[in-house]
């Protein structure tokens, strides 16, 4: 095992870069990887980290308790902006739990190395945001103690639910991807699970990772089923990972609202939920990877990578925003005109802008090297996409249904303290499971990793030493 | 893999080329004659260039395509492509002249005063003077639909596709010779502005080619749905190609069943999923709000015969393909991947012939006010049959001949060039790498 310092970040045609640094062997890197989890304490930042995030979660607890109590006007949904915050939360964390599920699948099918070393807090987090997202449309129907009349469930007052509303479609298309994601996360994660429990070291851990080990053993015929199966999960899941935000868009497009009804939607929305999807991903892999000492696997050209990605999908994101605005004055619709112009210069102004800067200006930087190789820099963008992303979901929401085609109805929409502690809130339970998943799961996939490296290559000797990328 | 049979693999086009573009050239220009004298004997002009538009869209997307998949390799820095990646460059190189079959539907956009190809080349003006109701409407767009800013677009288009297919494919060939990996990071460095270069005049093509035959309709999604099918052409085209060069004895060792394959899956994913999914998007977001100035779009194509045509793109560029090319057993037998590549060459003919021929004059539509089933009443009326599908010999041979060309063309462009990028630094990982 060496320890000298690598650079995997060049771009030469001539040979691909290694993406796991200092490891030669594979039992370094089961060491390195259980480490995360086998040491006796977390890093002092891990305890910090879970104590403001646990009291958020708290906050935000008791605050679905005062909701429930009081009724839905503790918020600032108001006529006509019967969507407030709930909607704008509930769009942003579907948006955020798109990464994964695209990195693990879609990336896989793509034959991408390097979503090894990320693909398991990719999709954990996922699951984690999807659970952000699905509570805030169930608190936001009023009375919650009836919210299981969004599923089919045969009733004595034979009610059914309208199937023409892409409100239920949203039901099923969240449940589906969540399941699925789910499964695809955990089924990942077996091989890795019995790693765990053939290192323990007390009976309490042993049994624990025994259970959700499922009786792995390694064999060929375990790893043969496995290998199926993970393929058949990345197949089914890729279509998922843009059915989740088409439907989620159809909840907008389908109606006459002015700008809500563009037919670019579907596309446009699963580009900006890849992009902010993303930009999480990074928030939380650049601490990650310093604290937990991961910077060997989650290097500079993976992280790299993935700012190139984010602006990809940022471009895609200002292609639909050029489009609609073309459109808006090509259709020669009115209501569809004002509704744009509206948005830039009206009184949500203010939102426009920072949705522009933060998701097609800043992300720019991405075009230069020392900008995608630069920590801090990458760090402050990527922070920038997260709030720019939600704003996009506040402009879309709030100034189409402030300002509808009724003048006698606009108003302006001012959110309450308690939507504001809600919105963070959801931040304390999405960093609580986080936190959670970091300190007692496999945070890399072990056995992926392994894969990737040149000693798993049967014909390395022929070949350069090094992992293709 | 055979290093021996490597080594001894025709690469070359050689005696084929000339065979091949000076016969099919031959044919295609042939063709296009005769569809213009079919053309004069059914006296119908407006017809006539319709038919063309759909020719030419139907070949240019392909190329697109071409240029796409070029692009795109050196993007995403793939490996598994490049011994593929000299016929899609060898597509992508028509783009340099095809902006000369593109003079005569400028030559209609600035002599049609009648507005026969393009309504809107009749000017708001003198539609008004018609007491057309979509007068007003035209007069806003005039600052985008006139002769002058189209033919312009269209200039810096074609400047632009020129420029990026004269770049990437005249580097690739340079390296040929030079062996220089140099040239693969020029090419990579400058993929990324390439890529957005080639986004915006794409589907600003698609619009101002497509969309515009019906001036008052719109859709954001449009560019996008143009783009889907050009995969769709592109991807089969590709296949098809590569199945006769191999036929014929050329690259016979180097391109793999593995590459077949992951042609397959290109096809599979863009040109069958990925089309459904925005063509059904944009159906059924227009469909669900139902409001009439976009409607009417997608009603004519559910009149008379269109409603057949509509369902059998339903059916055959999407729901057979996708079960027929689900399994990796039709994607791993060549002359089975073959055949669903030249079907599906056929339907995204239909699919071009879908977005410009159905036709009804707004008047009809309007006439019935929203009432559909008497606007399908008014259609089966004996004075609207000429609006209904009525397939012209020239449609056929329009198409046929600009195919001819296309591949005349490609032949042309890699006349005398070895048909596998060989310096290409990764070759080797091409040639060696295996679908799990």
């Amino acid at each position: 095992m060496t320890t000298l310092p690598l650079d995997n970040t060049f771009d030469d045609p001539t040979r691909r870069a290694p993406l796991v640094l200092n490891h030669d062997d594979f039992g370094s890197v089961t060491n390195t990887i259980c480490g995360v989890n086998e040491r006796p304490k977390p890093p002092r930042a891990w305890y910090i980290a879970f104590a403001i995030s646990s009291t958020f979660l708290m906050v935000l607890g008791i605050l679905i308790g005062y909701l429930f109590w009081t009724g839905v006007g503790v918020w600032g949904n108001q006529n006509p902006a019967m969507w407030g915050f709930p909607i704008v939360n509930f769009v942003f964390w579907v948006g955020i739990g798109h990464a994964g599920t695209l990195i693990s699948a879609i990336l896989y099918l793509f034959r991408q190395k390097w979503r090894t070393a990320i693909n398991r807090f990719a999709e954990a987090m996922t699951i984690f945001a999807v659970i952000c997202a699905g509570m805030f449309p169930g608190i936001h129907v009023g009375r919650v103690w009836v919210s299981y009349w969004l599923f089919p469930i045969p009733n004595q007052m034979e009610m059914w639910p309208q199937f023409r509303s892409p409100l239920l479609w949203d039901v099923f298309a969240v449940g589906t991807y969540f399941t699925v994601s789910l499964l695809f996360w955990y089924v990942g994660m077996i091989p890795d699970l019995a790693t765990l429990r053939d290192r323990a070291t007390t009976k309490l851990k042993a049994i624990s990772y025994g259970i959700f080990a499922l009786g792995w053993r390694g064999s060929m015929r375990h790893w043969h089923r496995y290998e199926r199966t993970y393929l058949l999960l990345a197949a089914l899941a890729t279509p998922l990972v843009l059915s989740v935000h088409s439907v989620v868009s159809f909840d907008f497009a389908v109606a006459q609202v002015p700008g809500w009804h563009t037919t670019i939607f579907p596309p446009y929305f699963v580009a900006g939920a890849i992009f902010s999807g993303f930009a999480m991903v990074m928030t939380l892999a650049i601490p990650a990877r310093q604290w937990w000492g991961l910077k060997d696997f989650i290097t500079l050209r993976h992280l790299e990578t993935m700012n190139k990605i984010i602006l990809v999908t940022g471009s895609m994101v200002g292609y639909a925003y050029i489009m609609e605005f073309f459109t808006a004055w090509y259709s020669g619709a009115m209501y569809e005109s004002f509704a744009f112009v509206n948005r830039m210069f009206g009184q949500y102004a203010w939102a426009y802008w920072i949705m522009v800067t933060c998701n097609v200006i800043i992300p720019q930087l991405f075009w230069f090297k020392k900008a995608r190789q630069s920590i801090p820099i990458m760090f402050g963008i990527c922070l920038l996409v997260n709030v720019g992303m939600w704003f996009e979901r506040f402009v879309i929401i709030v100034t189409s249904l402030s300002q509808d085609h009724l003048p006698a109805n606009w108003d302006y929409f001012h959110p309450t303290w308690v939507d504001l502690t809600m919105l963070a809130g959801s931040f304390g339970l999405f960093m609580t499971l986080f936190l959670l998943f970091i300190r007692y799961l496999p945070v890399i996939a072990i056995a992926e990793v392994k894969a990737i490296m040149p000693a798993a290559n049967p014909h390395a000797h022929d070949h350069d030493k090094e992992a293709s990328a | 893999m055979n290093a021996a049979a490597l080594a001894r693999e025709d690469r070359y086009l050689g005696d084929l080329g000339p065979k091949l573009y000076v016969r099919l050239g031959g044919i295609g220009l042939g063709l296009i004659v005769v569809s213009l004298v079919l053309g004069f004997f059914a006296k119908d002009w407006d017809r006539f260039w319709r038919a063309y538009v759909v020719a030419y869209c139907f070949v240019i997307s392909i190329c697109l395509g071409g240029l796409f998949f070029t692009i795109l390799q050196h993007l995403t820095r793939a490996g598994w492509s490049v011994a593929i990646r000299r016929i899609s460059e060898g597509l992508a190189s028509n783009l340099r002249w095809l902006w000369i079959l593109f003079i005569p539907i400028v030559w209609i956009v600035w002599t049609d005063s009648e507005g026969g190809l393009y309504h809107w080349t009749l000017g708001a003006e003198a539609m008004r003077e018609m007491g057309g109701a979509e007068a007003g409407l035209l007069a806003h767009k005039e600052a985008f639909l006139n002769p002058m800013f189209w033919t312009l677009r269209a200039a810096l288009y074609f400047a632009i596709w020129f420029a990026l297919a004269q770049f990437f494919v005249g580097n690739s060939i340079a390296q040929d010779t030079s062996g220089d990996p140099s040239i693969t990071s020029r090419m990579q460095a400058l993929a990324a502005p390439a890529m957005i270069l080639y986004a915006f005049t794409q589907t600003f093509a698609a619009v101002d080619w497509l969309m515009t035959l019906e001036f008052a309709w719109y859709s954001t999604m449009f560019g996008v749905y143009f783009f889907a099918a050009s995969c769709c052409g592109f991807g089969a085209t590709m296949i098809l190609l590569i199945y006769f060069l191999q036929r014929a004895g050329r690259v016979t060792e180097s391109i793999s069943i593995e590459h077949y394959h992951d042609m397959g899956k290109f096809l599979f994913a863009f040109g069958i999923v990925f089309w459904a999914y925005i063509a059904y998007s944009q159906y059924m977001l227009i469909w669900y709000a139902n409001m009439p100035e976009e409607t009417t779009w997608f009603m004519v194509r559910q009149l008379g015969s269109w409603k057949g045509l509509s369902l059998l793109l339903i059916l055959g560029h999407f729901f057979i393909p996708f079960f027929f090319l689900l399994t990796r057993h039709t994607k791993r037998v060549k002359g089975v991947l073959a055949a669903a590549a030249a079907w599906m060459v056929a339907i995204h003919f239909i699919d071009m012939y879908w977005l410009v021929m159905p036709m009804v004059p707004i008047e009809l539509v309007q006439s019935v006010d929203g009432d559909y089933a008497a606007l399908v009443i008014a259609f089966q009326a004996p004075e609207n049959a000429a609006y209904d599908l009525n397939w012209q010999l020239f449609d056929v041979t329009l198409m046929l001949g600009f195919a001819a060309l296309m591949v005349a063309g490609t032949a042309f462009g890699l006349r005398s060039r070895s048909l596998v990028p060989e310096q290409d630094p990764r070759l080797a990982e091409s040639l060696a790498f295996e679908n799990y």
